[in-house]
């Protein structure tokens, strides 16, 4: 007869627990009164695990050197990029973006690139920080 | 029986239902975080289990079209009732006014008890109209066949002794609760009560439906079985009644191997409600620590048992063990 | 001609699905039981069809190299490495070699993190919530070694047609080594609670078999076709990528137990010997990393004008966690996207064999058989049925007079348009 989960588990009973508390360790008594009391300094949201370099986050765009030649919009394989026909300027969806970074690779102007930025949730997939133009 | 003690006993038990119902609840949070510490997690707070009560007594009730309705409603109101019965028969700490009713039970009455809470979940399962339900009833049925063996044992060890001893009513809880049985057994006895003290420590989890014995609620192979087509108040009683059974099942571990109280070891002089919250307090460190080795630790380290190895483990192994203790306990008597 | 004996139904019939805690996704298994025990099973998928073929078929070759690793997000880079070799065959690309290498790599970093997900799901549908924490947390860091080398923990977007997108520079060897140490030891204590424990041992051992004569007549692959002891992957029958240059052995479960019962414990064994397998594989490899260029065509407007004018049809296979996995591609001249795109997940063929191993035993195992081939059904539906209640048989007759029905319509029709 063998059990070889007992000693693994009593051992982690005195260690401490693998879990990164992000960003709170329990649920708030209300969501919205923490964050009041994160604003005023008065309490602290626990960070993320660090991510690594060159983590495919939310797309950044550099419109002045764009030339709107339409080859991000061609490999875009979740059709995340809209083309502004009046000022021939891209506009891309961040909550349709899958982050392939295709467009980064065959944009001509490297104007495209993925930043490290991850925490993108939002209500409104039309919030400002959800558009990128 | 006069008007002072039939108020007595109306508060005592409501003051015992609050009792079982807040440690149980108490006790099961503290599992969970346990058990969670145990598996690396952080784990909800302690409080949880209030919360989740809380949560289910604000959800609708929903009567299934194929259930019984007086049956799938009553069940759980059932299961909570016969739950806090026991408690009023069950020794507890040396403390004024408990058991409630222990001068009235004894251990075959508790025994009996212990089977309702039981029978009202496999009623409520049977009627709730449900395949996965009806299967889930069946396997508590056949569970609860299987651990009346290794537990009947244990009573009859315990009720043998007694009689040996001399004592008057051999089953009756009180004299259970006077004798430490590890003080008037030699070494032979000694590891026949190890042998039961394991076994019943098994048939815990059995009673309280906890891995490895809970086929009738396997949550990953009927969906919840016994309990799946529960929900909000209903669900709040049940949950609430294997919250007390909780207390019921570890209290009656200690009440027969771990009688002792604190002011047994330690004189405390001063006012006698110090005493009696320091018995108190060793009560719950004891159910805890039961709770710990029959529950927690047990429901994390193993896989589930399918219902044909419950019955096995119970009968063959556990039942087993236990009549081999029943007959060291026998021998014991015989050999001083 | 075998005669198939046609049971009678025992009058107890329940389902598991589509929706159920035991199923990670939905697929509907349809039971004949007497008592505990199941008498029949069948099993009807294809709740999970997103149209992905039909999405494919509107996109260019690029594009639908992502929406093929979006198949699936446990096996993702077989999708996509199949559908590559697909294309390259078409328009006869070349990829160079450090490129196979990159993809055998990151492909057998995606089997131990594939293994370790199935080792915790199994665990949990034991009832062992405490292995599948154990298996779940070491598979974290294999998620966090993918993130670091490709920069996402599930869709490593690291294929191109023509090679890979990322390169596995020297400065990341030594994190890879330190995953690949962390992972021994780790298989060590998963080896013991998965292998040793008395209460897996108990539900695992002698339940769910598929006997080697079944597996050969129903042609599983993968692990599940290894466990019954038929020595069959794709890595070692037809080599491709880097596989072609190391030696690599068939894992059947007798290398480690010294027999071969076909159960859902010889499964077990499989993927564990599979990981460490994988952990092999992947220091071999970075040892042997060649130099060069990482993709056949660097640009990809480039690309993209020769995939247009690529005519052909080829399948491209890739062994997966789960087994074999094909798709087939037909791409004509003039055309961006695929013609014909049709996905072949190895959970398709692993699916029947669910019938043999579930007949006999009882409902608590189905979820522990039903886990045991690593089903991954999203993978696997392509069709869906529309209207699964009704059959019709139709006769000769009647399909005959079906088309003339339709031949008079299409000339009223074609008469109308000529003479309004």
């Amino acid at each position: 007869m063998s059990f070889p989960m007992i000693p693994e588990l009593l051992g982690r009973l005195f260690r401490k627990p693998n879990t990164n508390p992000f960003p709170a360790a329990q649920l708030p008594p209300t969501v919205t009164g923490l964050l009041e009391k994160v604003g005023k300094g008065e309490a602290r949201l626990n960070p993320p695990v660090p991510v690594p370099a060159k983590l495919r986050g939310k797309m950044t765009y550099n419109r002045e050197t764009c030339i709107g030649c339409k080859l991000c919009i061609k490999v875009c394989p979740a059709h995340a990029i809209d083309f502004i026909e009046s000022t021939k300027k891209i506009r891309i969806f961040v909550a349709q973006c899958i982050q392939c970074g295709q467009c980064t690779e065959v944009c001509p102007k490297n104007c495209l690139a993925l930043s490290e930025e991850f925490l993108n949730a939002s209500h409104d997939r039309y919030a400002d920080a959800l558009v990128v133009d | 029986m006069n008007a002072s003690l039939l108020l007595a006993t109306i508060v005592g038990t409501l003051g015992l239902a609050l009792f079982g119902i807040f440690a149980g609840l108490w006790f099961t949070g503290i599992d969970r975080v346990l058990a969670a510490r145990m598996q690396a997690r952080i784990g909800p707070p302690v409080r949880q289990p209030f919360i989740d009560l809380a949560k289910l007594l604000i959800k609708q009730n929903v009567v299934p079209a194929n259930a019984i309705p007086w049956l799938f409603n009553g069940a759980p109101l059932l299961a909570l009732a016969s739950a806090i019965t026991i408690l009023l028969y069950v020794p507890m700490a040396a403390l004024p006014g408990l058991p409630v009713l222990g001068l009235q039970g004894d251990l075959v009455l508790v025994m009996y008890l212990l089977l309702i809470p039981g029978l009202a979940m496999v009623a409520g399962g049977l009627a709730s109209g449900s395949p996965y339900a009806t299967i889930g009833a069946q396997r508590e049925m056949v569970t609860m066949i299987a651990y009346e063996l290794p537990l009947a044992a244990t009573v009859i060890a315990f009720a043998w002794k007694l009689a040996q001893l001399g004592a008057l009513h051999p089953f009756s809880l009180a004299a259970v609760a006077a004798t430490p049985i590890w003080t008037v057994v030699g070494p032979i006895g000694f590891v026949g009560l190890l042998l039961l003290l394991a076994t019943l420590l098994l048939v815990v989890p059995g009673e309280l439906g906890r891995i490895p014995f809970d086929a009738p609620e396997a949550e990953t192979e009927i969906a919840g079985g016994l309990l799946v087509e529960y929900s909000g108040r209903n669900l709040a009683l049940f949950s609430l009644s294997l919250a007390v059974k909780t207390i019921v099942a570890t209290a009656l571990v200690v009440a027969l191997f771990f009688p002792w109280n604190f002011t047994d070891f330690v004189a405390l002089g001063g006012a006698p409600a110090f005493a009696a919250a320091a018995n108190a307090a060793f009560f719950l460190l004891k159910l805890l620590v039961v709770l710990f080795f029959s529950v927690t630790l047990v429901r994390i380290s193993v896989a589930r048992f399918r219902i044909t190895q419950v019955v096995d483990v119970y009968w063959k192994i556990l039942g087993a063990l236990s009549l081999v203790g029943l007959l060291l306990v026998m021998v014991d008597a015989h050999v001083r | 001609m075998k005669t198939i004996e046609v049971k009678k139904p025992s009058g107890y019939a329940t389902q598991i699905g589509p929706a159920h805690p035991a199923l990670k996704e939905p697929v509907m298994f349809t039971l004949d039981i007497e008592g505990e025990r199941i008498r029949r099973v069948d099993f009807v998928p294809g709740m999970a069809h997103r149209g992905i073929e039909w999405m494919g078929m509107r996109r260019n070759c690029i594009q639908v190299m992502y929406l093929a690793e979006r198949i699936c997000g446990i096996c993702g880079i077989t999708h996509a490495i199949s559908f590559v070799r697909a294309v390259e065959q078409i328009a006869q690309i070349q990829v160079p070699n450090r490129a196979h290498y990159i993809r055998s790599i990151v492909g057998e970093l995606e089997r131990i993190h594939s293994h370790l997900l199935w080792a915790g799901v199994a665990a949990h549908e034991l009832g062992f919530d405490s292995a599948f924490y154990l298996a779940w947390r070491v598979r974290e860091n294999v998620m966090d070694l993918l993130e670091y080398l490709t920069g996402n923990r599930v869709h490593y977007a690291i294929i191109q047609i023509g090679g890979v997108r990322r390169d596995i520079v020297p400065d990341q060897f030594p994190r890879i080594e330190e995953s690949m140490k962390f992972f021994e030891n780790a298989y060590a204590q998963l080896a013991a609670v998965f292998l040793d424990d008395t209460t897996v041992r108990m539900r695992c051992r002698d339940c769910g078999v598929l006997t080697t004569d079944e597996a050969r007549e129903l042609c599983p692959v993968g692990p599940t076709a290894r466990a019954s002891g038929i020595k069959k992957d794709v890595r070692i029958d037809h080599p491709y990528a880097a596989y072609a240059d190391i030696e690599m052995e068939y894992q059947t479960p007798d290398l480690l137990t010294g027999e071969v019962r076909g159960d859902v414990y010889d499964r077990i064994v499989t993927r564990l010997l599979e990981v460490k397998q994988s952990i092999g594989i992947v220091r071999q490899l970075l040892a042997m990393l060649p130099d060069g260029p990482l993709l056949a065509i660097p640009k990809p407007a480039v690309l993209l004008a020769k995939l247009k004018g690529a005519a052909g049809e080829a399948v491209g296979r890739h062994e997966a966690p789960r087994g074999e996995v094909m798709h087939f591609v037909r791409l004509e001249a003039g055309k961006d996207e695929p013609v014909a795109w049709k996905v072949k997940a190895s959970s398709y063929s692993n699916y029947l064999s669910w019938i043999p191993m579930m007949e006999g035993e009882q409902i608590a195992d189905i979820p522990i058989i039903a886990a045991s081939i690593d089903p991954c059904i999203s993978c696997t539906d392509r069709v869906a049925l529309v209207r699964p209640d009704s059959r019709r048989i139709l006769t000769k007759e009647e399909l005959h007079r079906l088309s003339v029905e339709k031949t008079r319509r299409i000339q009223a029709a074609l008469a109308k348009r000529e003479n309004p």
